[in-house]
């Protein structure tokens, strides 16, 4: 059998099993997905441990193999693994929707539980109910209305709590960095060492070279001392000793990563689904 | 043309070199070779959170960043499982507020865990480990309420941060409790340290798991780290060098042919 007919043969199977489904057989294959899921995590969790692992390292090495092959073997001619990119992130958004489950659980539970003893600030608690529920409300009939084509109210309510409660509320919390900004800088620049009034020399340098009146401080500067004008100082130091260190840490960073990385995807690294070094 | 970049020249040699020496120092680690690890002030301080918190009698709170289920994530959830044992051991609650929900599940299982391995498992509450939300400034209002509400007296910030940052931190340093940070986040990195008691930063982040388990295996990894940040230096002062020698003597021999060949092998 050629090469082509292989390619051939294999696009067919997998357009198969990718191809977009409606209706019936949507519901159909989505019920059977969470019989087999439920099927195969009810297996993992009542096999004994020493069974169990193997089956981990095994899921957690090919996951990890199939995103280092797509990166290492691929090549602008020839990517038959980066086509599989968005399945394999479709298989992470589903397994993100099990665990979604699970939060908002945690979430009833815990506002569930305040309400029901009254205890202090419950009525926050009761909030959260009545936002969690109109919010989704409001979503669901904002869908339905998409599906049917039908525009009007059902838009306006959803726009009402995103742009009207969320985005507010969420920009609130943004702006309020502006005030912890200043009580931090006061923190930081009171000189109790060598290197806080280093930070503090550093940083009076950099804010006076971004103002004007910073520029008319030193502009009186002749043409063979103008590096040491505010505006030039302020810009050496920000690309040339800030940007050394950051450059320096981003390299430690990278090397780390790809150390823990490593330590994941051959399963050496010690954590929760291993109860001893392996 | 793919979706994502692929590897070229460059990323076959420096990786597998990386590679070679981590796996390297790991097995010559794991054969009973002693390593030395320097000290780390913000992780040695770890016991004085623990123990502040446990002499106050009040929670300790671990936020391990918004950045999901990432290695920096997995790193947050290594240091977590120390953190939370160190703390079982004086019967300290600490609460764990999530932006992620598979992290919340990571997380909750770890705590378990960790009680269970110090041999308290009835001391572990379901309810410490929280899901507050998904969006960013939501996570960061919760996590606030958490501290002023518990008067935490011990805050740990391990993972990946952005905006939320000195928002949480300043208001850990309003309710008086002890910080500790360590993030990869570089952007984040100064209002951690205006704000904080003791920042990791850099790849010390990535050290932290060896550095309080004495694992030989992490020993090694970190070993082999610091010969790949050996490999990196290297490389950097060749480049230095190869590029200063092409401005300033173009006319040496060879060098014209080394600098084509590494930009089209190396830098495509």
């Amino acid at each position: 059998m050629t090469t082509s007919t292989h390619h051939g043969l294999w696009s067919i199977l997998w357009g198969a099993v990718v191809a977009e489904r409606h209706g019936t057989v949507l519901a159909l294959l989505i019920a059977g997905s969470l019989l087999v899921g439920a099927g195969i995590l009810w297996m993992l969790m009542s096999v004994p441990t020493r069974y169990r692992k193997p089956v981990v390292m095994a899921v957690t090495f090919l996951g990890g193999l199939i995103l280092a092959l797509e990166f290492l073997a691929g090549s602008e001619k020839w990517h038959p693994l980066t086509d599989f990119l968005p399945t394999y992130g479709n298989v992470q958004m589903v397994i993100g929707s099990f665990a979604l489950l699970l939060g908002i659980i945690n979430l009833f539970m815990i506002h569930g539980q305040a309400v029901s003893k009254r205890t202090k600030g419950w009525a926050n608690s009761l909030a959260f109910f009545v936002a969690f529920f109109a919010i989704m409300m409001a979503g669901f009939v904002k869908d339905y209305a998409t599906a049917k084509a039908v525009s009007g109210s059902a838009d306006s309510i959803f726009t009402v709590f995103f742009e009207g409660f969320l985005m507010p509320l969420s920009s609130t919390m943004f702006s309020m960095i502006a005030f912890y900004i200043a009580s931090a800088a006061y923190r930081a620049f009171r000189i109790r060492s060598t290197e806080s009034a280093l930070m503090m020399i550093t940083a009076s340098i950099l804010m006076l070279g971004l103002v004007p009146a910073g520029l008319y401080l030193t502009a009186w500067l002749p043409e063979p001392l103008s590096w040491l004008r505010l505006e030039n100082l302020s810009a050496w130091l920000l690309v040339g000793p800030n940007m050394a260190v950051q450059r320096a840490m981003a390299f430690g960073i990278a090397v780390g990563a790809l150390a823990v990385g490593l330590r994941i995807w051959l399963s050496l690294e010690r954590g929760s689904f291993f109860d001893r070094q392996l | 043309m793919g979706t994502t970049p692929y590897a070229n020249p460059a990323v076959y040699i420096v990786e597998g070199l990386l590679v070679f020496f981590i796996l390297y120092k790991i097995i010559s680690a794991r054969r009973g070779r002693e390593l030395f690890i320097r000290r780390i002030t913000g992780l040695s301080s770890l016991d004085e959170a623990v123990g502040r918190a446990t002499e106050m009698g009040k929670p300790m709170l671990f936020v391990p960043g918004i950045g999901g289920l990432t290695v920096v994530g997995l790193q947050a959830m290594a240091i977590l499982q120390h953190v939370v044992q160190r703390a079982a051991k004086f019967l300290t609650r600490v609460i764990v507020p999530n932006i992620d929900p598979i992290m919340f599940t990571i997380s909750e299982e770890i705590s378990k865990e960790a009680y269970n391995a110090e041999g308290v498992p009835e001391q572990f509450d379901p309810e410490d480990i929280r899901y507050l939300s998904s969006d960013q400034f939501a996570l960061a209002a919760g996590v606030v309420g958490i501290m002023h509400r518990e008067k935490t007296a011990t805050v740990l910030y391990f993972g990946e941060f952005f905006a939320e940052a000195l928002i949480l931190a300043e208001n850990g340093q309003m309710v008086g409790a002890i910080q500790i940070a360590g993030t990869p986040s570089i952007t984040q990195v100064p209002f951690f340290l205006a704000a904080c008691d003791y920042t990791i930063i850099g790849d010390e982040y990535y050290a932290a798991s060896a550095y309080l388990s004495r694992e030989p295996t992490l020993l090694g990894s970190l070993v082999g780290q610091d010969y790949g940040k050996l490999l990196m230096m290297g490389l950097i002062v060749i480049g230095a060098i190869a590029v200063t020698l092409v401005s300033v003597a173009p006319w040496l021999p060879g060098l014209g042919w080394l600098n084509a060949n590494f930009l089209r092998y190396f830098l495509r």
